[in-house]
């Protein structure tokens, strides 16, 4: 242990410098979710199984969409591996931390517009 | 000594008072940068360059909090302690010369070594009192384990205190700081060996860290502590650190006494004396890591059987090396 | 049959309501399996036996049942309030079909002062010392009152609760799938036992027959699992003695292990891999060698970590002969994982009933005789060394073929039970099936949970100093122990 002590001041810290330096995000992490409303047919199978309750089926021009509250949301993606059309991808965004509750939700009708959050 | 300019600026800003506070912060600083990297993290780093300031940070943030006096607490006691602390400490600084002569000139006087040493052993009794009086379980225990600390390593740090003095002939601290013209910790390496592992537990760092064990105690005696007073208390163990590397160099490395360059020589004796101790401020946190935390009989132990019997015979191995030289001189 | 086998121990007790009566099982593990005995005990009288004179470690077993159900066991040691609050009404019992519960409001009013809730009260020359609920020593709340004669621990009584959030009543109010998540979250440190335990039961009540892919792939993420538990530990025990760079290197190497799993799973602790059925994502076959590698880094860096548990003198100081556990007791109180397996009681679930890919993955069950801190640590240790080689197998052997089957939502009546051996110790689940998509009863008994009673005999005739650093030695997971 003493020797170990004294060489890791020679080595560079494994600090990561975050927010200055940017982590790597793997492939495959569950960040936010991605809604593409062309794909979507209705069928309200990620509602009914999310564990959370974080997904509510609203009416968007006379179809019923969901509306993910992402302050609920346990990230678990079973909305995207029930969707029959795999209309639900998911992202590596995870930088979510707000101070407004309204930024927590991804809307049916205006987020499959603001994609490229990544 | 005539109460004039020179008086005032030497107790308030250099060599005393605002020095002292300074030195003590930057001290902290190296203490965590260096523990930080041989933990292999960056330790301080946004406050001001490399973060630097991140003591001072901490301490300012301490005195804008709310300062409490719990209700059941021994009040006097316990608003007082932690000034009375940090003032015996700096108090005790006031007399190692820091740029070739004390603050307060000429009050040096033989047998300054065992006052200084004397208050030392006063402050560490003023933080028993603040655990004391704070009336909390948590408090008591920790305020219990400062003095049964203070048993063990007290006899051990004066008898290896005396072998410098033997070896210089004088009970000053200047006296001994100006006549090593080889430093001690060369002539004698047991006994400043020895010496740093005894000033760990009186800095109450590993693995003599009972006192304030922060994981089993809560705070130690510092528990009921909050606000401005808090920060008094942090800062008075701090300048406890400084102290004690300080008093290390005095004894055994020649003081702030070292080769002069071009300018006046109690510039250089400044720097010196800064470098020396940032260096006993390195080896005392390289021993606080690689050590665990002994429990409070354990360190009893390892104080009477193995601390003092090493002392009292470095103590004698130094007065032979002093005969030595004293034949030869 | 504790008569023929001496390492016969309870492992839990269940308790279902069946509308006239309250069937209640006890479940005992001898001789590599669990032998069930079921009775049953009318609603309105609800009165039985207690076993605690036979097997000591059923007395938390049993004051649960007590607490939920209200079934009343005679004879028992020290009746009263283990998992529910003091204010919970007295005759309300959460997990009976009829309950109330979204009726009971909390009081506000101060609450009756108990014996245990005065601070450093003096009696004679004993003092109470009372180590939590918040203690920076405990990493979830629990309250430990000491009984302190200067410095030595005579009586220790545990009060645990305070993290009871009622997932086994949740269980039965969501679907199986939804079920998967929430037992998932009982326990952040040991998230996939839990889940790969349910599965299995609801898998063994379906009569599904897993793929052996993922079958291999559950046993690479339960390693995984037990990899990044027994890092955290040996960590935290090392900043418990005051030993801070053990447990910033500790847990710098860890973050191997958080970022194979991340890159495996898609999070760093909640995995959400397995599913009934099978495993949710699959193993790239090009990412097998990177993960490959840092193992082997991994496996470096123990061999670091061993040498210095056994040389470094300090930190041999703090944990030899403290805290010990000799195996008389360990038998007593039906302890599980490494706390028994330091105390030479050489139980694993691995071993004993495989499950996933264990039977094919041949590895070494570690034991230590001595019972002390310092043997459980170790135990751990090498422990991690082991799995390490146990994913190394189970990465060159992956089969290939599918990694899940279709299962149909409505689970068939019936009833199962499954264990898993978690980082702590044995986990076992007991699910029940009426027929329809919400489970009947769903009974989850954590292993830190059949340990308790070791906190109280290892702090026993010990300093009060000694404390922090052997309950932690003991791996507690409160959150796992009131679910």
């Amino acid at each position: 242990m003493l020797k170990e002590v004294i060489s890791q001041i020679l080595t560079a810290p494994a600090t990561r410098k975050y927010p200055a330096v940017r982590p790597k995000v793997p492939e495959g992490f569950r960040g936010k979710q991605i809604f593409d409303i062309n794909l979507c047919i209705s069928c309200g199978l990620c509602a009914s199984d999310c564990p959370a309750k974080a997904i509510e089926m609203v009416n968007v021009e006379g179809k019923k969409r969901p509306l993910f509250h992402l302050d609920r949301c346990v990230f678990c993606y079973q909305c995207a591996e029930g969707c029959p059309r795999n209309a639900i991808k998911e992202t590596g965004f995870f930088e979510l931390a707000s101070t407004n509750k309204c930024d927590l939700v991804i809307r049916p009708e205006t987020d499959h517009k603001n994609r490229g959050e990544k | 000594m005539s109460l004039d300019f020179t008086f005032f600026f030497r107790v308030l800003i250099f060599p005393g008072f605002s020095f002292i506070l300074l030195l003590t912060f930057l001290c902290d600083w190296i203490e965590r940068k260096i523990e930080a990297r041989m933990q292999n993290r960056i330790g301080p780093t946004y406050t001001g360059p490399a973060g630097i300031l991140q003591p001072f940070a901490d301490f300012v943030k301490l005195l804008a909090k709310e300062d409490m006096v719990p209700r059941d607490a021994r009040s006097i006691v316990f608003k007082f302690a932690p000034i009375l602390s940090f003032s015996t400490f700096v108090l005790a600084m006031f007399f190692l010369p820091i740029d070739g002569s004390n603050v307060i000139l000429n009050s040096s006087f033989q047998g300054d070594l065992i006052f200084v040493l004397a208050l030392v052993s006063l402050a560490n009794f003023f933080l028993f009192l603040s655990g004391w009086s704070s009336r909390n379980p948590y408090s008591e225990i920790g305020a219990t384990r400062v003095l049964t600390q203070f048993l063990g390593y007290d006899i051990p740090l004066s008898i290896l205190a005396f072998g410098p003095a033997v070896l210089a002939s004088g009970l000053s601290i200047s006296t001994i700081a100006a006549n090593q013209r080889f430093p001690f910790a060369l002539l004698v390496p047991w006994s400043f060996a020895l010496f740093i592992i005894t000033l760990q537990a009186e800095l109450e760092k590993d693995p003599f860290d009972i006192p304030h064990a922060e994981t089993e105690i809560v705070g130690g005696y510092e528990t009921e502590y909050s606000g401005r007073r808090l920060a008094l208390l942090k800062l008075a163990k701090d300048v406890q650190i400084v102290l004690g590397a300080a008093l290390v160099v005095e004894l055994f490395l020649a003081g702030p006494y070292g080769p002069v360059f071009l300018g006046p020589p109690s510039l250089w004796y400044t720097l010196w004396f800064i470098l020396k101790v940032f260096l006993v401020v390195v080896i005392t946190e390289y021993l606080t890591c690689i050590f665990a935390r002994l429990r409070i009989d354990q360190v009893l132990d390892v104080n009477w059987r193995v601390l003092v019997p090493l002392s009292i015979l470095s103590l004698i191995a130094t007065v032979g090396v002093a005969f030595w030289l004293n034949l030869w001189v | 049959m504790i008569n023929e086998d001496e390492t016969a121990g309870i492992s839990a007790i269940t308790a279902v309501d069946l509308g006239e009566t309250i069937e209640i099982m006890y479940h005992i593990r001898t001789r590599g399996t669990i032998v069930t005995i079921r009775t049953q005990v009318p609603k309105e009288a609800p009165r039985i036996r207690t076993i605690t004179d036979m097997l000591p470690g059923a007395n938390f077993h049993e004051k649960e049942v007590a607490d939920l159900f209200g079934v009343i066991f005679e004879g028992h040691p020290n009746p009263g309030r283990l998992i529910l609050s003091e204010d919970w009404p007295r005759d309300n019992f959460p997990l009976r079909k009829n309950a109330e519960i979204t009726k009971v409001e909390s009081k506000t009013e101060k609450l009756p002062a108990v014996d245990e809730d005065k601070q450093s009260s003096d009696e004679g020359t004993l003092t109470t010392v009372i180590l939590g609920p918040q203690h920076p020593a405990l990493i979830e709340p629990e309250k430990f009152s000491l009984k302190v004669d200067g410095e030595i621990v005579t009586e220790v009584t545990p009060r645990i609760g305070y993290v009871h959030r009622g997932i086994e009543k949740a269980a039965e109010n969501r679907t199986y799938l939804k079920d998967i998540y929430l037992v998932e979250r009982i326990c952040g440190i040991c998230n996939t036992c839990h889940a790969t335990c349910f599965c299995q039961a609801v898998e063994a009540i379906m009569g599904t027959e897993v793929p052996p892919r993922a079958r291999y792939l559950r046993t690479i993420v339960l390693e995984l699992n037990r990899i990044q538990s027994h890092m955290l530990l040996l960590g935290h025990a090392g900043l418990e003695i005051g030993y801070e760079s053990l447990f910033q290197y500790m847990w710098r190497d860890r973050e191997i292990a958080m970022n194979t799993m991340e890159s495996l799973t898609g999070n760093r602790v909640i995995a959400s891999f397995v599913t009934i059925g099978g495993v949710r994502r699959d193993l790239k076959e090009e990412s097998i060698p990177g993960i490959k590698a840092e193992l082997a880094t991994l496996k470096e860096r123990m061999t670091f970590y061993r040498n210095l548990l056994e040389n470094d003198s300090t930190l041999k100081m703090r944990t030899k002969d403290v805290g010990i556990l000799n195996r008389r007791d360990a038998l007593k109180l039906c302890v599980v994982g490494p706390v028994a397996r330091g105390s030479n009681v050489k139980i694993d679930v691995r071993k004993d009933a495989p499950y996933a890919a264990y039977e094919e993955i041949p590895f070494k069950m570690i034991s230590r005789s001595e019972g002390d801190s310092w043997a459980r640590l170790m135990v751990r240790l090498d422990e991690t060394s082991e799995s390490i080689d146990i994913l190394d197998l189970a990465l060159d052997n992956l089969p290939s073929g599918p990694y899940r089957v279709k299962v149909p939502r409505i689970v068939p009546p019936g009833e199962a039970l499954s264990r898993v051996e978690a980082p702590r110790g044995e986990l076992f689940y007991y699910v029940k099936s009426n027929g329809t998509a919400y489970p009947e009863r769903v009974k989850v008994r954590t292993p830190t949970f059949a340990n308790i009673l070791s906190f109280v005999q290892i702090a026993k005739g010990g300093n009060i100093a000694d404390v922090p650093a052997s309950f932690v030695s003991l791996d507690p997971c409160f959150s796992c122990t009131d679910r």
